[in-house]
């Protein structure tokens, strides 16, 4: 009796296995990747209308917050009030935080920032090209990049209580 | 008034039908809280009604408290008021019958008519939930449930552990429950397949234990599937002690005495449920199809197509069909006959025979400006259709309908708001 | 009874590869669609939980519906 359940329960195990992670294999090999490479440039208009254009590379010398986010997502509404207030404390010291928004449509872009109000460098990107440069793994996903333009740290994810860790990283960046 | 707060949205009958429902009950909170809620209420109420059988109101309700990292515990309370009558299990006589019940009831059937025993009972219920996100990528969950009825008890516990793979696009789930339930007969348990020799008045044990391992994936931007599996020991007491066996003349067919139901004392159930969810541009197809089979022979399908069709940004639409059709448990009988020698097991509860059920429905769901919060209203119609003619009716039997179909209404209106 | 089980699972696997063979990849910051809360296979978990009622009561077949999975590639 009990070894049979085994057997059913060893075959509802490799059934799935089989249905379900053999054939979504590449991208996992995609998910992982290589820290201190240099951060990808891009170039994206951003969301206020008189700015205009923004680029990675106007940047250099400084620290860079990257943050890849979207309307629909639920952590990104946590993620915004704290990084307006990690561009206030630290602009001075050299760093510079730009949210890439991925959303296909600006009218939601629009409505999120009127909830969220940003103090920082909104870019947009409905394309994710710049998204899958950076092998975006989760939404949101942020990746600090170094005054001499290298990729330091990277998360996936975020949760308010790790946002300290993540502003070590940021004074440990800027120190440099 | 109303009219005002609504103009230039689209407003129909069954809107303002619930509209004023909704204005109509106090608990409506006044306003919403900036942010996102941490609290959360769901109430429910279902309306069921067999067509001269059973009807059932059963108000739930449940509370959801949220963190921010995702965690929640949840709360519920169901409460069952049942009333009405369900077939006993034996067969028409062609001449009026009369028999006394449990409680003392005296019971009479017409001519032809599947006999019927009036019931009332009502239960309590109580489930408790714990979900809690980990590591990013798991997600465990531990439950707990209470329930109480005048001759029967249930006392569970479950717990589930979901992992996400490939960047989320896979949901791997395992989760397993055990139940231990109680059933204590009103007049005492019976032998089984005697005339209703009671052996003893206290209770008898019930054990289910069950585990289930599902998958999920994303197929693509629109798409995502599911399969999964589950497997359910039961052992102890699966009898209905109320339900009988008629005895039958083997010629003419007629009832000349009823034997207690026997059902086996274990009982392994496995199903396989393949699932759809599918983005057409607003709306969404959702179906799934389930195959069960259990050692009681029991084989069934199930299919069930639902389309959400969003109206407007508050309101949606769901037309829902559903088909079952099961075969019959091998101990199903619509009678034993006189002098034969008596099987194992034995029932006559249509429930256990060859079994076909269409449930068409609809589900209508909106939001007001004036009242936070989201309501829903299902109305479903079920159709259940036996065996009428079985081949092994033997004599007058044939000329009844031993299996009439059951009509089923059933309404549920839900609210929920966060707060 | 093994073996009917067997086939049955050989029957979704056939059934469930060729559904999931040769799909792309969706990257999490396509998943706009599946972020919304009436794309899961429980929208309602309280609706379905009182319909499991009804059928349980009703027929002789019960499980198997309950499992989590899909949603957004958040977090």
């Amino acid at each position: 009796m009990m070894m049979a359940f085994e057997m059913r329960l060893r075959f509802f195990i490799s059934l799935l296995v089989l249905v379900l992670i053999l054939p979504s294999w590449p991208d996992f090999a995609e998910a992982t990747r290589d820290n201190r490479a240099t951060a990808p440039d891009f170039t994206l208009p951003t969301s206020s209308t008189s700015s205009g254009m923004l680029s990675l590379h106007d940047f250099r010398g400084k620290v860079v917050y990257v943050d890849f986010w979207a309307s629909w997502c639920v952590p990104c509404r946590q993620s915004f009030p704290w990084m307006s207030s990690m561009s206030d404390r630290y602009a001075a010291q050299g760093l510079v935080v730009v949210a890439v928004n991925l959303d296909k449509k600006r009218d939601s872009v629009d409505e999120f920032l009127q909830r969220f109000p940003a103090t920082f460098a909104v870019a947009l990107d409905p394309s994710g090209k710049t998204a899958e440069a950076f092998h975006v793994a989760a939404m949101p996903s942020s990746f600090i990049v170094s005054r001499t333009g290298r990729i330091i740290y990277s998360h996936a994810g975020f949760e308010p209580a790790k946002a300290q860790i993540i502003e070590d990283q940021i004074k440990e960046a800027l120190s440099q | 008034m109303r009219v005002q707060l609504e103009s230039g949205k689209r407003s129909s009958p069954l809107r303002e039908m619930l509209h004023t429902a909704a204005l109509g009950l106090l608990l409506v909170p006044a306003t919403a809280k900036a942010g996102d809620p941490t609290d959360r209420v769901d109430v429910t109420s279902l309306l069921y009604g067999e067509q001269g059988r059973t009807q059932v109101i059963e108000p739930v309700v449940r509370f959801t408290h949220l963190w921010a990292d995702g965690q929640s515990v949840s709360a519920q309370l169901a409460v069952d008021v049942i009333t009405g009558a369900s077939p006993t299990g034996a067969l028409p006589s062609g001449v009026v019958q009369t028999r006394t019940s449990a409680s003392g009831r005296v019971i009479t059937s017409a001519a032809g008519a599947i006999p019927m025993a009036p019931f009332q009972d009502h239960r309590v219920a109580f489930d408790g939930e714990w979900q809690k996100p980990f590591s990013r990528i798991f997600t465990s969950t531990v439950g707990g449930h209470f329930s109480r009825e005048k001759d029967y008890q249930s006392l569970g516990v479950n717990a589930k552990l979901s992992t996400d793979l490939m960047n989320r696009l896979v949901t791997i789930t395992i989760g397993g429950g055990i139940n231990h339930d109680s059933v204590f007969p009103v007049g005492g348990t019976p032998i089984g397949l005697s005339d209703g020799i009671v052996v003893h008045s206290g209770s008898n044990s019930k054990e289910v234990k069950n585990v289930l391992l599902g998958g999920s994936r994303i197929l693509t931007r629109r798409w995502m599937m599911s399969v999964n599996g589950s497997q359910t020991f039961e052992s102890g007491y699966l009898t209905e002690p109320y339900k009988v066996i008629s005895l039958m003349n083997p010629v003419t067919g007629a009832p000349v005495g009823q034997l207690t139901d026997k059902r086996p004392s274990t009982r392994n159930r496995s199903s396989v449920l393949l699932s759809s969810v599918y983005h057409l541009n607003d709306d969404v197809l959702y179906t799934s199809y389930r195959y069960y089979w259990d050692t009681w022979s029991v084989r069934s399908h199930t299919i069930d197509i639902k389309y959400r069709r969003d109206l407007d940004t508050d309101t949606y639409l769901e037309p829902l069909v559903r088909y079952y059709r099961q075969t019959a448990a091998s101990f199903f009988t619509v009678g034993l006959e006189q002098g034969a020698p008596l099987p194992d097991f034995a029932t006559s509860d249509y429930r256990l025979g060859r079994l076909q059920t269409i449930t068409l429905g609809a589900t209508y769901g909106t939001r007001f400006e004036d009242i936070q919060g989201d309501w829903t209203l299902r109305a479903q119609y079920m159709r259940q259709f036996g065996d009428s003619s079985p081949p092994n009716a033997i004599g007058i039997q044939r000329n009844f309908d031993l299996a009439p179909p059951v009509n089923i209404v059933a309404v549920v209106i839900g609210y929920s708001f966060g707060y | 009874m093994i073996r009917r089980m067997v086939q049955v699972c050989r029957l979704m696997i056939a059934l469930a590869l060729l559904l999931s063979a040769g799909c792309a990849t969706v990257h999490p910051w396509d998943r706009d669609l599946l972020a919304e809360k009436k794309m899961s296979f429980i929208p309602s978990p309280m609706l379905l939980a009182v319909d499991e009622h009804i059928y349980f009561s009703k027929e002789a077949s019960t499980g198997g519906m309950d499992a989590g999975g899909g949603g957004c590639g958040c977090n």
